[in-house]
């Protein structure tokens, strides 16, 4: 047995998972410094990355991913078992005003304002049977995002780079786009609990500007040759104190996290600079934040950040309930960049290794919202008993509908699946069994999944 | 030494009789296999006893699992553990260590003695027993002062502490390294007791003192500092989750007063308020039968300002005042720790009991008149806007009616003297844009029928009047009925609804004209009306005093009540009513249930009482943590199984010893902590103990910590010469570039934390944070090289130095002194005067001065 060394006993100390006691130092090979080093998964994972295209506010099931002909038949009448419990009350039933079409080799069916999310049909898998439990943004969203009703917990991106660290130093592991901010805010890509280090660097990507996008990325004043220098200055600084000081991984820690900084400056700049893009390629993703989100993001996993979250924008834009013909300006904004996306990361052979996720925190009912005496009444209220997500890529089957709705719409009744269980799925493509990957913390081992969670085996190829 | 167990060994283990020996005595198995039994296997196999095995007495191990039975050398518990069974290998999250491994062999091996224990006793609701084993654990046994233990090493120690620091140290065949020298000493003790550095003059000054007691005289300064209070008031505030503003889906709502509790605790350290009290006012200022209860109120922040989540203020008491995490019991019963489900809306029906109310720091009669007043500015606000309603929508009716001369006009190319300019430019600029209705397709050709156009506008009034009309029926009358589903009320076609919104909408309607722009319209009467309405709202507001200061505090309601048990934590699903009452691990038997008010009061007393182990227990490990950067125990919230056990069990109840006799004073503890020789110890990590432990858990060097981001920030102020000392007051956000006062007080969010202070691990404050967690990141670094922040401090020292002397190297000398109190070597200042050099000196020395300023001579505590 070789006793370790002096130097690995101080590496040890230094990596941020909390001090390594000697015996368990004396089992294993001296663990990494950086908190955000890849790590070795607990299986084989089919998956490195993840997007999720947040379409915040709820987008209505029955108008984007799930077709429903009696819902079209019984319009405007009253659904025959009554409506479910929602946030308000809803009348008779609301036919969708937009047609279904078959799209790709798998013939699924999508609504006619997702054209060019369309052509990448055979590559999603729709999951029709979504559900959470209440018909409220707050808990829908804490849910979807970090397996809560409640806040406090950490999203399901601060866990990924907890359980896997990250591919790239240079950038942040875990990028939030989003214009303003969504309903909650910051609490949606918090690391909570877990170190901070996993938190998510939100982006407000109305800026275009790259330096406006990561705090602190661009120094307006110094040139970079005389940054440089002064880094060089600083560098030598800080070893003569280390030399007077003793080796100590924190202050060497430090001297290396300056450097990765300045590196980060130019690599930063580089992947939010869609400039760097041909213009074709900008066109095919269209104009407005989340379409560019949408381009940056492909930009960013190709660089190696293990999570990109894009939401569509500030507040709750797909929270529909006046008029469902908004859908369809809504779609124009986002279809054209989710389709392109789709298409590149197929191309490039990326998607095979990248998850993505398209959904809102719930659907919308199948009946029209009853707003009062002025409004249009041609809306629909927050549906939580069943609504759609669509997956692709990361070893997901494309071309499938998994799960289904009653007749109109209204609750998820076959092969039911609940955020826990999307968490657990997304976990085990990424090679994470999701009961294993916890943090102990105010007495008791938390997990994404709570004490749920079930790998949807169905989905997967 | 490794003891290595394996198969082989086992064997000849299980060839040999059982023999009695020490792994047989009540000391082996309290000391050796009981605390490995629980930390390692109750989770699972106490109440809840999976795979049919319970672990808790002698009898469970005979009886077995569902395998069979337990005991034995060749038992079900050996097999397991040693992960020789294909199947079976306990525990599941990994094997035990080879000594806990060998302990047990040994101990089953000498006939897996089980000491006597008397029966269990029911304390909770029907089923729920507290076992003698789990009252047996460390932290609810009450705190003795434990004589301090005798050492080799007599010369060292100087205090108490340092007694049972050496006797611990010794015991391993360690020792303490060289004491500190002054310099990092001092800087210690400033950074430790105020958050801030000290002069250059100050380090000079102790370097050269020699009497024996300099130290405990700088000791005595910082307690006596009013910065003091803005150091450990910050800590307790990581503790209640302190924020200035709620957490709000939507907006930003700031709390009106939430400094004053803020300042409350700076100012409760800064008096030295027995710690006891200082948790009393928290609870149930307001019920404390105390000559200064009017100022204790205001501790009630803790609770006021609390967010309003269900389980978090059970959390943030039993987690903040007493490391016991009583909200893991909220579903079931706690898995680890002895408290029931029942326990939780015990004290949770306390505070459904309770609401938030304010005290007001002026005469009922101000009060009064306030509330009067601001009465009077509503309604008169509501008579307002009612007129401007009323004549807004007969104005666009009106508007409406000259619809055609508008179109004509816009195709003509937009000028008409006659028409109003407004409403023309917001046609014009209407009919520009693209359109979701067909009415206006061809507006611009010749022949388009805007006659008829205008026709349909002035019946789609009368229309959508209809239809408001006909639904105000069919809900029975009232826009406020409740069941709307079968009202089958009706609605424009989509397409005309998308023509009355974009010209009669409030919002966004071309013909509405909303509060002064209403005003140009009006003549006579009406005018006289409008102006007369907006003069008198001005005359109230002007007379508006600004709104009495208020502390935001909460009250019992007037009929508190039980709540009733949430089977698993389902408000759907109710179970037994639980009083409101104490926890039941630390009353002597059934908690009495609490029968004043909602029971704050006697909650408090039972909280802060010297009798209650964990409270002063909790406290001077949370002390020692900040000045050793690790807890006698290091999980400072969680004093239960799953916590750390404590590293000197006896130092830290001889402490909580000393807290109570000293009266609950933190600065004795201070005091006393600071001037043994343990804390007086060298960051330096020479010497045989580093390999023998690496974590420092026995404290035989000081460690080295990197400055939490408030020191950290008001540092960079204090040597650019800009910090702003003044103490208490309102948040300022810290974005705000003129904001140079300390960093307590930057404005706290739960809705969006301030930036610089997530980038360096401020607590979530949504929740009660038990320690930091320290991270050093590339966007730390990127703050250092490039905010705006370094720059102006940069750039404010830079000028600073230039006032020390016309030449660099006089300049770098003064650099070292102020940034870090000791002279510039020779090297340092070689490549000070080099870098000075290669550029213009009002480029240079900014520079210069920020890389200084981003040092880890800086960053980091000795």
């Amino acid at each position: 047995m070789t006793t370790p060394s002096r130097r690995e006993l101080l590496q040890a100390m230094g990596s941020g998972f909390g001090m390594a006691s000697l015996s368990s130092l004396l089992a294993a090979p001296a663990p990494s410094r950086n908190p955000l080093d890849v790590k070795t998964p607990h299986f084989a994972a089919k998956a490195k990355h993840v997007i999720y295209l947040f379409l915040n506010g709820g987008p209505s099931q029955v108008d984007t991913f799930d077709p429903k002909p009696q819902l079209t038949k019984f319009h405007g009448t009253l659904a025959p078992a009554g409506n479910l419990k929602t946030e308000r009350k809803t009348g008779t039933l609301l036919k969708s005003p937009f047609e279904f079409k078959r799209c790709g080799k798998s013939g699924l069916e999508l609504s006619e304002i997702f054209p060019n999310l369309g052509r990448s049909a055979d590559e999603l898998c729709v999951i029709r049977s979504m559900y959470t439990e209440r018909p409220n943004h707050e808990p829908s969203l804490l849910m979807l995002n970090a397996g809560h009703v409640l806040p406090g917990h950490p999203s399901m991106g601060s866990w990924l780079t907890y359980g896997l660290g990250t591919i790239n130093q240079n950038l942040p592991g875990f990028v939030v786009m989003c214009p303003g901010l969504p309903v909650i805010g910051p609490q949606l890509w918090t690391s909570a609990y877990l170190p901070s280090i996993h938190q998510g660097v939100h982006l407000p990507n109305n800026e275009q500007e790259p330096e406006k996008l990561i705090q602190h990325l661009r120094n307006q004043k110094t040139a970079p040759a005389e940054q440089r220098r002064q880094l060089d200055l600083l560098g030598e600084l800080n070893r003569l104190h280390m030399a007077r000081e003793g080796d100590d991984p924190q202050l060497e820690g430090r001297i290396q996290s300056m450097e990765i900084a300045y590196r980060m400056q130019t690599e930063a700049m580089e992947a939010f600079d869609l400039s760097k893009e041909p213009e074709a390629v900008r066109t095919r993703y269209g104009e407005g934040d989340f379409n560019r989100g949408c381009l940056i993001a492909r930009r960013l996993v190709e660089r190696g950040v293990r999570m990109v979250q894009v939401y569509y924008g500030n507040s709750q834009p797909w929270d529909t309930h006046d008029d469902i013909m908004d859908l369809r300006k809504l779609a124009r904004t986002s279809d054209s960049g989710m389709g392109a996306l789709l298409e590149d990361l197929k191309n490039s052979g990326l998607l095979k290794e990248t998850i993505v996720i398209i959904g809102g925190e719930f659907g919308r009912t199948p009946s029209v919202e009853v707003s009062g005496l002025v409004r249009l009444q041609n809306g629909r209220d927050h549906n939580n008993h069943g609504f759609s997500l669509a997956l692709a890529g990361g070893g997901i089957r494309g071309g499938m509908a998994y799960g289904a709705t009653d007749d109109f719409g209204f609750k998820a009744v076959e092969n039911r699946v609940h955020p826990h269980d999307l968490h657990a799925t997304i976990l085990h493509q990424l090679g994470l069994d999701h009961t294993k990957l916890t943090y102990r913390y105010s007495g008791r081992d938390f997990r994404l999944t709570d004490v749920a969670g079930t790998v949807v085996k169905d989905i997967l190829t | 030494m490794r003891l290595l167990v394996t198969a082989l060994s086992l064997c000849a283990v299980t060839a040999r009789a059982a023999t009695d020996g020490p792994a047989a005595s009540p000391e082996f198995f309290e000391t050796k296999i009981r605390p490995v039994l629980a930390k390692q296997c109750y989770g699972c196999h106490a109440a809840s006893k999976m795979g049919g095995l319970d672990l808790t007495a002698r009898v469970g191990l005979e009886k077995g699992g569902a395998r069979g039975s337990a005991l034995g050398e060749s038992g079900w518990l050996m097999r397991a553990i040693t992960y020789t069974d294909d199947q079976l290998k306990m525990p599941p999250a990994g094997k035990l260590s080879d000594a806990e491994i060998a302990d047990l062999t040994a101990w089953v091996k000498a006939g897996a003695h089980w000491p006597e224990h008397k029966a269990a006793v029911q304390v909770a609701g029907p089923g729920y027993k507290i076992t003698d084993e789990q009252r047996a654990w460390w932290a609810f046994q009450p705190v003795r002062k434990p004589v301090p233990p005798a050492v080799k090493q007599s010369a060292w120690p100087r205090t108490n502490i340092d007694r049972f620091v050496l006797n611990k140290l010794e015991a391993k065949g360690l020792k303490p390294v060289r004491p500190a020298t002054r310099r990092a000493l001092i800087r210690r003790a400033y950074y430790d007791l105020t958050g801030l550095p000290p002069t250059a003059d100050e380090v000079e000054a102790f370097e050269k003192d020699k009497s024996h007691d300099a130290f405990a005289q700088v000791v005595e300064r910082l307690l006596a500092s009013r910065h003091y209070g803005e150091r450990w008031g910050r800590y307790w505030l990581d503790v209640a989750r302190y924020s200035d503003d709620r957490l709000n889906s939507t907006m930003d709502s700031p709390y009106e007063n939430a400094y004053l509790y803020r300042d409350w605790v700076i100012e409760a350290f800064n008096q030295d308020m027995p710690f006891d009290l200082f948790v009393k006012a928290q609870i149930a200022g307001d019920l404390l039968d105390h000559p200064d209860r009017d100022k204790l109120v205001a501790g009630l922040g803790f609770y006021a300002l609390s967010p309003e989540f269900q389980d978090d203020r059970v959390d943030a008491t039993t987690r903040g005042f007493m490391g016991l995490t009583v909200a893991c019991a909220q579903c079931h019963d706690h898995k680890f720790d002895p408290i029931p489900t029942k326990d939780f809306y015990a004290l949770s029906g306390v505070f459904s009991s309770t609401k938030l109310s304010e005290f007001p720091l002026a005469p009922e009669a101000q009060v009064r008149d306030y509330k009067a007043r601001k009465e009077r500015i509503e309604e008169q606000e509501k008579a307002l806007n009612e007129f401007l309603d009323k004549q807004a929508a007969a104005l666009s009716e009106i508007l409406a009616a000259r619809t055609t001369r508008y179109l004509d006009a816009v195709r003509r190319g937009g000028k008409d003297e006659s028409l109003d300019a407004e409403t023309l430019e917001r046609w014009t600029k209407y009919l520009a844009k693209e359109r979701e209705h067909p009415f206006l397709k061809d507006w611009d050709k010749s022949g388009f029928p805007s006659e008829a156009f205008q026709a349909r506008v002035l019946e789609l009034i009368k229309e959508k009047k209809k239809i408001e009309e006909t639904n105000l029926i069919r809900l029975g009358g009232s826009q406020k009925r409740g069941d709307l589903a079968g009202a089958d009320l009706v609605a424009l076609e989509r397409d005309k609804y998308l023509l009355w919104r974009d010209l009669f909408s409030t919002g966004a309607g071309i013909l509405y004209y909303k509060e002064a722009k209403v005003d140009r319209f009006l003549e006579g009467q009406w005018k006289k009306h409008l102006e007369g309405l907006r003069a008198e709202l001005a005359r109230l507001k002007k007379e508006l005093p600004e709104q009495y200061p208020f502390i935001h505090t909460i009250a019992d309601v007037e009929a508190p009540k039980n709540m009733r048990i949430r089977i698993r934590g389902s408000a759907d699903n109710l179970g037994d009513e639980a009083p409101r009452a104490f926890l039941s691990i630390l009353s002597k038997s059934t908690p009495a249930p609490f029968t004043k008010g909602s029971g704050r009061l006697e909650l408090a007393e039972a909280v802060a009482s010297s009798a209650n182990p964990l409270t002063p227990r909790v406290m001077v490990n949370r002390i020692w943590k900040q000045h050793f950067g690790t807890g006698l125990t290091s999980t400072p919230s969680n004093f239960g199984q799953l916590g750390e056990r404590p590293s000197h069990p006896e130092l830290l109840d001889y402490l909580a010893a000393r807290l109570i006799e000293a009266n609950w004073s933190m600065k004795a503890l201070h005091r006393e902590i600071m001037n043994s020789a343990v804390y007086q110890l060298a960051a330096s990590t020479e010497g045989v103990a580093f390999e023998a432990d690496p974590d420092n858990r026995l404290y035989w060097r000081a460690s080295r910590r990197r400055l939490d981001v408030e020191p950290l920030r008001d540092t960079l102020l204090a040597v650019s010469g800009e910090l702003d000392t003044k103490i208490g007051g309102k948040a300022e956000k810290l974005t705000e570039e003129s904001n140079k006062r300390r960093t307590i007080y930057g404005f706290v969010s739960r809705r969006k934390l301030d930036g610089t202070l997530s980038l360096f691990d401020f607590p979530n404050p949504n929740s009660t944070s038990e320690q930091r967690i320290e991270t050093a990141t590339p966007l730390q670094a990127l703050f250092f090289m490039n905010s705006g922040f370094l720059q102006a401090r940069s750039k404010a020292l830079a000028a600073k130095l230039e006032r020390a002397g016309e030449d660099n190297k006089v300049r770098i000398v003064a650099a070292y002194r102020l940034l870090y109190g000791r002279p510039a070597t020779a090297r340092e200042i070689e490549l000070g005067l080099k870098f000075l050099a290669g550029g213009a000196p009002s480029q240079a020395w900014p520079l210069y001065a920020q890389a200084l300023l981003s040092s880890n001579e800086l960053l980091f505590l000795d």
